[in-house]
C-alpha cells in the first residue's frame, strides 16, 4: 500500500465538493414551475450543508478523522471515553441523564479552529497521545431520555461524525430509538459497535446471548462482519483509580483492549484517508438518489396531448359564446340594419344618394324613438344605444351586458374544464392551475368587444363590396340607379320646356309637377330593385356573423390558452435539464472517486 | 339501565375504539392516539366489559410492565415468592404476557366474553418468545396464607425494543386488565422517554401504580428514588390533574444467588415490594371498584380527546360540503342569468286573451260588445301598428335544459378541478378524485337526469296552474264575474253617455266616442295585464325555489354525501363519532366513588 497518493487525492475533493455545493444551493434558490415537498427540499438543504461540511474539513493537509460515541442514557459512553482516555475527562453519574454538553477529546496539537463549528461550543478535553493524533473523539449526549433537548443536540452533532461508534448496554442494545437512528444514518457513515457493561450479558438464559443477538441483527441489516467490540468500561476506570494497569477480574471475551487499538493504531493514515473518501462517496450516492427523486417528468408529449384536448374543448366555447353574443344583439337587428344600409348607400350619389337618406331615416325613424319612449316595453338588462348611432359604443355595450349574464361564469367553468382535462391527460392540474386561472381573469370585455366590432366589419364588408356575379349586378344596379334618375329628371325638365315654350301648351299643374312625379316613380323603382336584388336583412346576415365571430373567438382563447400547456412543459424540461446537469456531475465526481477506492481494512465499518 | 344493554353497548364502544384506532394507525400524523385508543379500548373490554357482566372481584390482577432488561422477570419471581420466571440476557426476548395463577385459586380463569379481546390463551407451554397475539396461563404454588394467594401476577413484554412495535398492543391490554401494575426501571432506564410516557399512560388512565427502580447501588438508593420522583413523576402532564400518590421503592443490583433465594437473602425486598402492593388493595372489591370507577372516568375525561383523531377528516369533510354548495349556488345563479331573467312565460299571454274575453257579456249582451267593438276598430289598429315598429323582438332565451345541462358539466368540473388541486392535502380529496376517475360524474349526471325529468313535469304543471289561476278565479266565483262584467259595461256605457252630454246637441263632436271608449278599454286591459303579470312574477319566483327543491337540492345532498357512503370510511366514522359519547355517558353510571390511591407510610409496614 503506498501512501503518497492519497494525501493530494482527498484535498482535490474539496473543490469538487464546493461546487456541487454551489449547484445545489442555486436550484434551491431557483423559481421552480414543477413542485417539491418540504421532504425533498429539506433533503437537498441537508445535503448542501453536508459537501460545506465535507469540503472545508478536507482542505486541509491532515485531516481529522471524528469518532462519535452514540447511544441511549446510561449505556456508559462517558465512562468509556473516561477509560480511554485514562482520566475523568467525560462526566458520568448515576442520574439520568448525565451527559448534557458533548466533550470532545483531541490532541493538544491540533488548533480548535480546525474543528468543525459545531464541535466548537462543546467541552473540550485535549490529550498529548500520539497514536491519537489525527483522531477526535466525541462523547454526546443520550438519544432516549425524557430530555429531547438531548437528542437534538445529538442530531446537530452526527453530521460530523466520520466514525459512529454505536454503544449499547444489556438493556439498551436492541432500542427502538437508537436502532432508528442507526438505521437513518448507516449508509452516511462507518459504524463501529460497542456493547459495553459486558460483564451483565453473560448470565445464562433461554434467549440468545446480547453479543449474538446483536450480531444477528446487524447481518440482517447488511453488516456481514461488524466490528463489535465487548466491554466494561468500568472496571478499567476502577482500575486506572486503583493504579492496576489491568483489571483484575476481567469477565471473559472482554475487549476494551482490542478497542483502544483500533482507535490508536487500527485507524491509521491509510485507514483515515479511506474513510474520509468512503464517507464522501456515501455522501454523493446519496445525493445522487435524492436528485433523482426531484427530478421532474418530461411532460412534452402530454403537453402536445393536452393542446389538442384543449382547441377541441376551446372550439366548442368559442361557438357557444358567439352563439349567446348573437343572441344579445338580436334585440337590436333594426339598428344593425339600419348600419348596414347606410354603408351600402355611401356609393351612391346625386338624387338617389338623397332619396335613399330621406327614406332610411323614416323607416328607422322608430329605433331612435324606442329608448326613448315612455310607454314601449322595455328589455331587461337593455342596452343603451346611442343617440347618434356609433357601433363601436353600441357593440361595447352588447358585449359588457353578454359578459354580466353570462360570459363571466362560462370562463371560470372553462378553465376548469381545461384543467380536469389536462389532468386526465397526464399533465397534474397544479402545475397549470395558476396560468390557466389568470387567464380567465383578463379582460374579456375588450375582447368581446373586438371581435363583435371585427366580425360586423367583415360581414359589412362582404355585403357592401360582395364578389362574382352579385359584384357584376350590384355594379350595374349601382349605375343605373345612379345615372336614371338624373337622366329622367334632366329629359323630363327638357320635356316640359320643350312642350311650353316649343309646342306653346298652356302650363297646367299636372305638366309643371311631372319631373317630379316622373323622378319619384323612377326613384321608387329602383329603391324596390335594391331592397330585392341587394338585401341587408338580419336574418341573413346573422349565421354568417356567428359563425365569423365564433372563429374569431376561437382565436382569441387559442392565443391565451393554447400556449400554457407548452409553455409550462417548457419550463419543466429546463428544470429537468437544470437537475440532470447535478446529477451529470454528481455522477461524475462518485465514478472519480470509485476509480481511487483505497485498499484500507475499513471494510467492516459499512454494511451493503 | 338493565346489564344487557349495557353490556352490548360495552361490546359496541370497544368495538368502535378498536376501529377508530385502526383509522388513526393508517394516518402517520395520528399515530400518537393510537395508544390512547387502544388504552381506552382494552379498559372497556377488560373493566368494564366484566363489571357490567358481573363477574366477581377476584381474583386481582397485578402487571409488571417495564423497558427491555430493567429486572421484570426478577420482581415477578419476588411476588411469587418462587422463581418461576427466567431472567433472560436478550433484550426484547419475551414477546408474549403469561400470567401466573396461584394453586390457592383453583385454576378459576375469567370466562367473560371478549376477555383480552384479540389474545388468544395458549393450551400448553411455549416459549416467551413465540411472537404471536396470544397469552398463556402458568399455575404456581402459594400457599392459602400467602398475600397474593388471590392475586393473578402478569409477566409482560417490554415497550422500548425495536420489535416492540409489533407487541405492544398485547401488554396494553394487559395493563389495561390490571388492578395494580408494577412499573420497573432500571438505574439505567429509569428517565428513558418511552418508558415514561407509557407510565404517565397508566397514571392518566387511574391504574394504581408501584414503581420499582432495580440496579440501584445502595447508596444512592435515596437520591435516586428523589430524582425518579422529580423527573418522571413530577412532570406528568398538565391533564392528568392532580398527581396521584405513586409509591417508588428501589432494589439494588442483585447476584444471581440472591435473585434465587427468594425466602432467605431475597425476602426483604419481597416483603417491601408485597407491603406496596397490599397498601393498595385493603380488600379486592375495593380495588376491583377502583380500577372500574377509574377507568369509566378515563373513559369520560379522555372521550372529547379521543374523538379529536376524527376532527381533522370531519373538517376536510365539511370544506366538501361547503365546496359542493359554492358548485349549487353558482348552478342557481346561472339559472337564474342565462334562463330566467330571459324567459317571458308565453302562455300567460293566452291567459290574458283568455281573461279579456271572459269580461265581454254573454248571450244578448254580445251585440253590446260587438257594438263597441266596432267602435274601437280604428284605435286597435293604430296600436297594432304602433307596437310592430316599436317593440324590439326579443333576445333569442337558450333553452332550459341547455342551461341547465352546462351547468351541471361546469358543477362537477369544479368540483373534480378543486379536488384534484386538493388531492394532495388529505385522503377525503384523494378519494373524490379516485371517484371521478371511476365514474362519479356518470353517476351525478344519472341523477341530474332523473332529477330533471321530475322537475319538467313539476314545472309544466306549476305553470299550467299558475296560468289557469286567474280565469279560475273567476269561474269559480260567478258573483265576482258578473260584478266586473257590469263594471266594464258600466264603464263604456258611462264614456259614451259622458261623451254625448258634454257634446250636446249632436254633431261632429260625436266622433269623441270612438277615443273614449278606446281609454276605457285601454284602463281594462291594464288592469288585466296588471293581474296576470303579477301571477308571472310570482311563478318566476316559485321556479326558481322549485330548482332548488327539485335539481340542485337533491343533486347537492348526493354529491356532498358521496365521500361518507357506499361503506366508506367517513361514513363509518360518523357512525362511531355519534356512538362513542353516547356509549361512554351510558356506562358512566358505574362509576362510584372509589378511595384515593395511597401509599403507606414506611413506618407502618406490616410483617406477613
Amino acid at each position: 500500500m503506498s501512501e503518497p497518493t492519497a494525501e493530494p487525492f482527498l484535498r482535490t475533493l474539496a473543490p469538487l465538493l464546493k461546487g456541487l455545493e454551489r449547484q445545489l444551493r442555486q436550484w434551491l434558490d431557483a423559481r421552480r414551475r414543477y413542485p417539491v415537498t418540504l421532504v425533498q427540499r429539506a433533503e437537498i438543504e441537508g445535503l448542501a450543508d453536508d459537501y460545506h461540511r465535507k469540503s472545508s474539513s478536507l482542505d486541509v493537509d491532515r485531516p481529522l478523522l471524528v469518532i462519535m460515541l452514540m447511544g441511549g442514557t446510561g449505556v456508559g459512553k462517558s465512562s468509556l471515553l473516561n477509560a480511554l482516555a485514562g482520566a475523568p475527562v467525560a462526566q458520568a453519574s448515576f442520574t439520568r441523564p448525565t451527559t448534557r454538553d458533548p466533550v470532545v477529546y483531541f490532541h493538544q496539537s491540533v488548533k480548535s479552529e480546525r474543528l468543525d463549528p459545531a464541535l466548537r461550543l462543546c467541552r473540550f478535553a485535549q490529550h498529548d497521545r500520539e497514536a491519537l493524533l489525527q483522531k477526535v473523539i466525541v462523547d454526546t449526549p443520550d438519544l432516549d431520555s425524557n430530555d429531547l433537548i438531548n437528542r437534538e443536540k445529538l442530531k446537530e452533532l452526527l453530521p460530523v461524525a466520520d466514525v459512529v461508534l454505536y454503544v449499547g448496554s444489556q438493556e439498551k442494545y436492541h432500542d427502538q430509538i437508537g436502532w432508528d437512528l442507526f438505521k437513518e444514518q448507516r449508509k452516511r457513515r462507518a459504524f463501529a459497535f460497542v456493547l459495553n457493561k459486558w460483564d451483565r450479558c453473560l448470565d445464562a438464559g433461554v434467549g440468545l446471548r446480547p453479543d449474538e443477538d446483536l450480531l444477528k441483527d446487524l447481518n440482517a441489516e447488511g453488516f456481514e462482519n461488524p466490528k463489535l467490540f465487548r466491554t466494561t468500561a468500568q472496571l478499567w476506570i476502577d482500575a486506572e483509580k486503583a493504579g492496576q494497569d489491568v483489571p483484575a477480574d476481567l469477565p471473559e471475551g472482554e475487549q476494551f483492549r482490542e478497542l483502544r487499538n483500533w482507535l490508536e493504531a487500527g485507524l491509521s493514515r491509510l485507514e483515515i484517508e479511506a474513510v474520509k473518501s468512503r464517507g464522501v462517496s456515501q455522501l454523493v450516492e446519496q445525493s445522487e438518489r435524492v436528485i433523482e427523486s426531484v427530478k421532474p417528468p418530461d411532460l412534452s408529449v402530454q403537453a402536445a396531448r393536452v393542446r389538442t384536448t384543449w382547441e377541441a374543448v376551446l372550439t366548442t366555447e368559442a361557438e357557444q359564446q358567439a352563439e349567446v353574443l348573437v343572441s344579445t344583439l338580436e334585440p337590436y337587428q333594426q339598428e344593425v340594419e339600419h348600419h348596414f344600409s347606410v354603408q351600402g348607400q355611401q356609393r351612391f350619389w346625386g338624387l338617389m344618394a338623397g332619396y335613399l337618406r330621406v327614406t332610411t331615416k323614416f323607416r328607422y325613424f322608430s329605433t331612435s324613438l324606442k329608448d326613448r319612449l315612455p310607454f314601449t316595453p322595455k328589455l331587461s338588462g337593455a342596452i343603451s344605444t346611442p343617440d347618434d348611432w356609433n357601433l363601436t359604443e353600441f357593440v361595447q355595450s352588447c358585449s359588457r351586458t353578454a359578459a354580466e349574464r353570462v360570459l363571466t361564469q362560462r370562463l371560470s367553468a372553462l378553465s376548469n374544464k381545461l384543467l380536469v382535462e389536462a389532468d386526465q391527460k397526464g399533465m397534474p392540474l397544479n402545475l397549470l392551475n395558476d396560468q390557466t386561472t389568470e387567464a380567465t381573469r383578463l379582460q374579456w370585455e375588450e375582447r368581446y368587444t373586438r371581435g363583435l366590432v371585427d366580425a360586423l366589419g367583415q360581414v359589412e364588408q362582404e355585403v357592401t363590396k360582395p364578389t362574382g356575379w352579385r359584384r357584376l349586378v350590384r355594379g350595374g344596379i349601382t349605375w343605373l340607379a345612379n345615372s336614371v334618375p338624373t337622366v329622367t329628371l334632366l329629359g323630363s325638365i327638357g320635356l316640359v320646356l320643350y312642350q311650353v315654350f316649343v309646342e306653346g301648351v298652356v302650363p297646367s299643374l299636372v305638366l309643371l309637377l311631372l319631373p317630379l312625379y316622373l323622378t319619384l316613380g323612377v326613384l321608387i323603382v329602383f329603391h324596390v330593385i335594391i331592397t330585392v336584388a341587394l338585401p341587408v336583412r338580419w336574418a341573413s346576415i346573422r349565421d354568417d356573423f356567428r359563425s365569423r365571430l365564433g372563429l374569431r373567438l376561437q382565436t382569441e382563447f387559442e392565443q391565451v390558452f393554447l400556449p400554457i400547456p407548452d409553455a409550462v412543459a417548457t419550463a419543466v424540461r429546463e428544470e429537468r435539464k437544470q437537475v440532470e446537469a447535478i446529477a451529470a456531475e454528481t455522477r461524475e465526481v462518485a465514478a472519480w472517486l470509485r476509480e481511487r477506492e483505497q485498499a484500507a481494512h475499513i471494510g467492516e465499518l459499512y454494511g451493503r | 339501565m338493565e346489564p344487557q344493554t349495557h353490556r352490548a353497548t360495552a361490546r359496541q364502544l370497544a368495538e368502535d375504539l378498536g376501529w377508530l384506532e385502526e383509522h388513526c394507525r393508517k394516518h402517520p400524523e395520528l399515530t400518537e392516539h393510537a395508544a390512547h385508543l387502544r388504552l381506552a379500548g382494552a379498559l372497556t373490554r377488560n373493566v368494564i366489559g366484566p363489571a357490567v357482566d358481573g363477574q366477581p372481584a377476584k381474583p386481582l390482577f397485578v402487571a409488571v410492565v417495564g423497558g427491555a432488561g430493567a429486572g421484570k422477570s426478577t420482581v415477578v419471581n419476588f411476588l411469587a415468592g418462587s422463581v418461576v420466571a427466567d431472567a433472560n440476557p436478550q433484550a426484547g426476548f419475551t414477546r408474549h404476557p403469561t400470567a401466573f395463577l396461584p394453586a390457592t385459586l383453583g385454576g378459576a380463569w375469567p370466562s367473560h366474553l371478549g376477555f383480552l379481546g384479540p389474545l388468544q390463551r395458549l393450551s400448553d407451554e411455549k416459549p416467551a418468545n413465540l411472537d404471536e397475539d396470544v397469552y398463556q396461563v402458568k399455575r404456581i404454588p402459594t400457599s392459602v396464607g400467602d398475600p397474593l394467594a388471590d392475586v393473578v401476577i402478569w409477566d409482560c413484554p417490554d415497550m422500548t425494543t425495536w420489535a416492540s412495535a409489533g407487541y405492544v398492543s398485547r401488554l396494553m391490554e394487559v395493563v389495561a386488565l390490571a388492578d395494580i401494575v408494577v412499573y420497573v426501571a432500571s438505574d439505567e432506564r429509569y428517565n428513558d422517554i418511552v418508558p415514561t410516557q407509557f407510565l404517565h399512560l397508566m397514571i392518566q388512565a387511574g391504574k394504581a401504580v408501584v414503581c420499582c427502580l432495580t440496579k440501584v447501588r445502595e447508596v444512592n438508593e435515596e437520591a435516586m428514588i428523589a430524582d425518579f420522583r422529580a423527573k418522571i413523576i413530577g412532570q406528568l402532564p398538565v391533564s392528568v390533574g392532580e398527581i396521584p400518590a405513586v409509591p417508588v421503592m428501589a432494589i439494588p443490583w442483585l447476584a444471581d444467588d440472591v435473585r434465587k433465594d427468594l425466602a432467605g437473602l431475597g425476602a426483604k425486598y419481597r416483603v417491601g415490594l408485597l407491603n406496596q402492593i397490599l397498601a393498595l388493595c385493603p380488600s379486592p372489591e375495593i380495588a376491583r371498584q377502583r380500577t372500574l370507577t377509574n377507568a369509566v372516568k378515563y373513559l369520560e375525561s379522555a372521550g372529547n380527546g379521543l374523538l379529536d383523531v376524527a376532527r381533522r377528516d370531519l373538517t376536510e369533510f365539511d370544506d366538501w360540503r361547503a365546496t359542493v354548495n359554492v358548485g349549487r349556488s353558482q348552478f342557481e345563479e346561472r339559472y337564474r342569468r342565462e334562463y330566467l331573467s330571459g324567459e317571458a312565460f308565453r302562455r300567460f299571454d293566452r291567459t290574458t286573451e283568455q281573461v279579456q274575453e271572459m269580461l265581454e257579456l254573454p248571450g244578448p249582451g254580445k251585440v253590446v260588445s260587438s257594438g263597441l267593438a266596432l267602435l274601437r276598430l280604428p284605435y286597435k289598429y293604430a296600436r297594432e301598428f304602433l307596437g310592430k315598429t316599436l317593440t324590439r323582438p326579443a333576445s333569442l332565451n337558450l333553452s332550459e335544459q341547455t342551461v341547465c345541462s352546462s351547468a351541471m358539466v361546469s358543477w362537477l368540473d369544479a368540483l373534480q378541478a378543486e379536488a384534484l388541486r386538493r388531492s394532495g392535502t388529505n385522503t377525503l380529496w384523494k378519494q373524490v378524485t379516485h371517484g371521478f376517475d371511476a365514474g362519479l360524474k356518470a353517476q351525478a349526471n344519472d341523477l341530474f337526469a332523473k332529477n330533471y325529468h321530475t322537475f319538467e313535469l313539476k314545472e309544466t304543471d306549476e305553470l299550467d296552474q299558475a296560468a289557469r289561476a286567474v280565469p279560475e278565479r273567476l269561474t269559480n266565483s260567478p258573483i265576482l264575474l258578473s260584478g266586473l262584467r257590469v263594471g266594464t259595461v258600466a264603464l263604456d256605457l258611462a264614456a259614451v253617455v259622458a261623451v254625448i252630454v258634454f257634446t250636446w246637441p249632436p254633431g261632429w263632436a260625436l266622433l269623441l266616442i270612438l277615443p273614449a271608449v278606446s281609454i276605457t278599454r285601454q284602463l281594462v286591459e291594464l288592469l288585466v295585464k296588471f293581474a296576470v303579470d303579477r301571477g308571472r312574477n310570482k311563478l318566476r319566483a316559485k321556479r326558481e325555489s322549485l330548482l332548488s327543491e327539485q335539481l340542485t337540492g337533491p343533486v347537492a345532498t348526493w354529491l356532498g354525501d358521496w365521500p361518507s357512503s357506499g361503506g366508506s370510511s367517513l361514513e363509518k366514522l360518523q357512525l362511531v363519532l355519534r356512538r362513542v359519547p353516547d356509549a361512554i355517558r351510558e356506562l358512566s353510571g358505574l362509576a362510584r366513588p372509589a378511595p384515593a390511591l395511597t401509599s403507606l407510610p414506611p413506618a407502618a409496614v406490616p410483617q406477613p
